[in-house]
């Protein structure tokens, strides 16, 4: 992914692409197709998308990622629940609450390879733990929270301009200066700070945009389901279906994410309607075939066999 | 004239293993340092610690007078203290251009400015065409000389180079040769840690022989050749 | 509470420390060797949970007599995934995390197996002992479980002799220790390689076994819970390290079991994460203090 574009042609086009996206998206209600299927393709695109930022950009893989998903969902839950306030106070929440906690874990910054995706995982553990063993009138203990929003259709739109944002965002990344020192990062962390990154404070700003988003995205699923409960917020398939989901298109590239979670979405459904008994056999087993043959993702491996594209994909 | 880099009784110990023993040297500006020894005498070791890969254990290491020991590298390169490595390091999954410009993310130019520079230098050594490959696409050879130009990017006043013909072909060796040769003329300083004891001699005015962590001999070429303690650090184990 | 409430836990830290060890023994071997987490270990435990189950029910066989079937068994099949996938993940782009990857794809697999064939209730392995239980020092403690420490000690000097005193067990560690280096010295490192993974996935099958008469019960889903006790025990112990392992297993379970005694039930499972964190920032060498890998 070079930063010397093709200028206007590439701009125009991924212009483009992105309005007929987002055109797809907005009309998907008013079409009565159905809004479930459409909610969580977004929500997917979204949290792979920000999980790229760490994993694509900057090179780590958080399975703990679930950890700010689930304290999104719980500051939008409290906040609209036990605070009677409105839905909006409980986003705004929820990204304050994603940052924080990023902060709180900016420590593990410093562990490389599979310790920091382990000691990910083992927080966000802790973290569905102890949010599970909260007093009731705080956090709903293992009942979980409901929230008691009406409007739907408002998380719906809520998660698109999240969706919007958040792919904006990783454009910008891959365009910026931080970008390009985040991917210096995750080649070669001692060189690049040979060469002049302040190596701690560009990954810090990446973990904090990543968590951000998936807190967000956290409360906005809390919003549209209605319920909060500390198994399914702080679940290990966030993190890891994010992971594959991304890992499938392509981590590094913008567009790898978003083809990723529509492939493998596909294939999941496919799946599911064929073969309902073996569903999660045959998942793991795309996942295995995936690395085995794509282990770059079909976007990585596309660029990588044909480097003139890197020109117009990204 | 001041020294540009003054170490101070430099000091490194691993575990049990001291790697450096008490180490005290200058670099003058506007000089090109050998810096040799076989292996395990220390010589990257000392480098590491310049750069900030490496806490010291004790002893100072000055820069233009100002105190660098145990700041960290981003620091240690903003300060004007670049360096290649033995084993080329560059970023592998980014192309040549973005290579380049990893140096200079933090300056106020903009970006087109910035790229223009790159591809003039890469064109300087005719890689031009491959600008827009992967880093790790390139002969090792090809790579040590990206390296060195990605130095270049941000204008060090001191080069550390470690190795740079280890592994390299002749003919792109007078490449290297006439980039240091040049950045030398325009006032850049350097310490050279080579094997090539004939570009080690050709290229520094004053060398300065290590074994075991200690010095053991210092001098122009001349001294270096026929001192006793160099050849015996060098042939008689 | 009371001092013989104490002393049986210490009692259970131990033998249940013992087969976490082993869990991590496993993990390490394939660790060390192929520096790729196995993230399905777990799965393989609990399949070797399953494996007495069956073959008591097909062939009335005890379970300590099918741990020498469920070895063989596993170690086939430990070095046929093996030989399906490892060669060309090595040829990834990022070989850990194509490995990483893979082998949660084959837990997933793995899981789905077990809840095909077995159902989503757990089970527990109905053999009893006779007597049941015994009486040492003032404790009661279920046959079962010395059994199973026993075996478990057993298992341990027997992996201890292979990798100390064998030519492919020594050849084993120093390929843990560098493994550029054994290639130059004409050990085919792809058939170690091999060779130690399904050592490792039959081990995982036999402590498996012995878990089967320490539990109360297990349920297909249990694998990922191994998988991290696992990995808990060879940090505490030091990547690498088989006999860390099983010295940090020991800890590991003696701490669980305390926390149990001591905190709420739900709890508990804390412990064991904070202990990981905690190791891995502060001590990542493992509480042995040896120099960790890479």
């Amino acid at each position: 992914m070079s930063v010397e574009s093709s200028g206007r042609l590439q701009a125009m086009a991924w212009i483009g692409l992105l309005l007929i996206g987002i055109a797809c998206f907005v009309a998907a209600p008013a079409l009565g197709l159905s809004l479930a299927f459409w909610f969580y393709l977004a929500l997917w695109i979204t949290l792979a998308s920000g999980l790229n930022i760490m994993s694509g950009f900057t090179g780590y893989l958080p399975f703990g990622y679930a950890a700010f998903y689930g304290i999104g969902a719980y500051a939008a839950a409290i906040c609209v629940r036990k605070l009677g306030l409105n839905i909006a106070f409980g986003l705004a929440a929820a990204a304050v609450a994603g940052a924080v906690l990023s902060l709180i874990f900016a420590r593990t910054l410093n562990l490389r390879g599979i310790y920091f995706s382990m000691v990910s995982l083992a927080l966000a553990a802790i973290c569905r733990i102890l949010v599970a063993n909260l007093p009731d009138w705080m956090a709903g203990g293992s009942f979980g929270i409901t929230l008691g929003v009406g409007y739907r259709l408002g998380s719906y739109y809520a998660l698109l301009v999240v969706m919007v944002a958040t792919l904006l965002t990783v454009t910008w990344l891959a365009r910026s200066r931080l970008g390009m020192a985040l991917r210096a990062i995750r080649d070669d962390p001692d060189t690049a700070e040979v060469m002049g990154i302040n190596v701690g404070r560009a990954r810090l700003k990446a973990w904090m945009i990543s968590a951000v988003i998936a807190a967000l995205t956290g409360a906005i699923e809390a919003w549209y389901s209605n319920v909060v409960d500390a198994d399914t917020a702080f679940d290990l398939l966030i993190s890891t279906k994010a992971i594959i989901y991304a890992v499938a298109g392509g981590l590094g590239t913008v567009l790898g994410p978003v083809i990723g979670v529509i492939v493998m979405l596909f294939v999941d459904d496919m799946i599911w309607q064929r073969f309902p008994v073996l569903n999660v056999f045959l998942l793991g087993l795309v996942i295995v075939l995936l690395m085995m043959f794509l282990p770059r993702g079909i976007l990585g491996t596309l660029l990588w066999h044909k480097p003139r594209l890197r020109r117009v994909l990204f | 004239m001041s020294a540009l880099l003054e170490v101070n009784d430099l000091r490194m110990v691993f575990g049990g293993v001291v790697a450096v023993h008490g180490l005290s040297f200058t670099v003058p500006q506007h000089s090109i340092l050998g810096l040799i020894g076989v292996n395990g005498s220390g010589k990257s070791t000392v480098m590491h610690c310049i750069n900030g890969l490496y806490h010291p254990t004790s002893g100072s290491i000055r820069f233009r007078g100002r105190e660098l020991t145990g700041h960290k590298p981003h620091e240690i390169a903003a300060a004007g203290i670049g360096r290649t490595f033995q084993v080329p390091r560059l970023f592998r999954r980014m192309t040549l251009v973005e290579n380049l410009m990893v140096p200079v993310l933090n300056d106020a130019r903009p970006t087109a400015e910035i790229i223009e520079r790159a591809e003039h230098m890469l064109a300087g050594v005719d890689l031009f065409h491959l600008r827009h490959n992967y880093a790790e696409e390139l002969s090792g050879g090809q790579q040590k000389l990206v390296e060195l130009l990605r130095v270049m990017m941000f204008d060090p006043e001191l080069i550390l180079l470690d190795e740079p013909f280890a592994g390299v072909h002749p003919s792109l060796c007078k490449v290297f040769i006439d980039q240091i040769n040049r950045l030398s003329e325009q006032g850049k300083s350097f310490i050279l840690v080579s094997h090539d004891l004939t570009s080690v001699y050709r290229l520094s005015r004053h060398i300065l022989v290590l074994d075991q962590g200690e010095k053991i001999a210092e001098g122009g070429a001349e001294d270096i050749q026929d001192h006793p303690d160099v050849i015996e650090a060098f042939l008689g184990r | 509470m009371t001092t013989l409430l104490l002393f049986q836990t210490l009692v259970s830290g131990i033998i249940l420390g013992a087969l976490y060890g082993l869990i991590g023994c496993s993990l390490t071997i394939i660790y060390g060797t192929m520096r790729v987490v196995n993230f399905a270990h777990g799965d393989f435990v609990v399949a070797g949970c399953y494996a007495p189950l069956v073959l008591l029910g097909l062939l009335g066989l005890n379970p300590l007599l099918s741990i020498p079937l469920v070895f063989i068994g596993f170690f086939g099949l430990g070095m046929a995934l093996y030989y399906l996938i490892m060669p060309r993940l090595r040829r990834a782009d990022d070989p850990e995390l194509a490995s990483f990857l893979s082998f949660y794809g084959v837990s997933l697999m793995a899981g789905a197996a077990m809840l095909y064939f077995f159902d989503a209730d757990t089970r527990s392995l109905n053999y009893s002992f006779h007597p049941s239980v015994l009486h040492i020092a003032g404790l009661l403690i279920p046959t079962a479980r010395v059994v199973a420490l026993a075996a478990g000690l057993v298992l341990i000097a027997l992996l201890t002799w292979f990798l100390y005193r064998t030519l492919p067990g020594k050849a084993l560690r120093a390929t843990i220790m560098n493994p550029g280096a054994i290639g130059i010295i004409g050990v085919d490192i792809n058939r170690l390689s091999g060779l130690a993974f399904g050592m490792a996935i039959g081990l995982a099958a036999v402590t498996g076994v012995l878990i089967a008469l320490v539990f109360p019960a297990f349920g297909p889903f249990s694998g990922m819970d191994f998988t991290l006790i696992g990995f808990v025990v060879i940090v505490l112990g030091g990547l690498g390290h088989p006999v860390g392992a099983i010295l940090g297993g020991v800890f590991y379970g003696l701490a669980e079991q305390l926390s149990i005694l001591f905190l709420p039930q739900s709890l508990s499972p804390v412990v064991g994460f904070a202990l990981l964190i905690g190791t891995v920032m502060l001590r990542p060498a493992g509480l042995f203090g040896r120099v960790g890998l890479r």
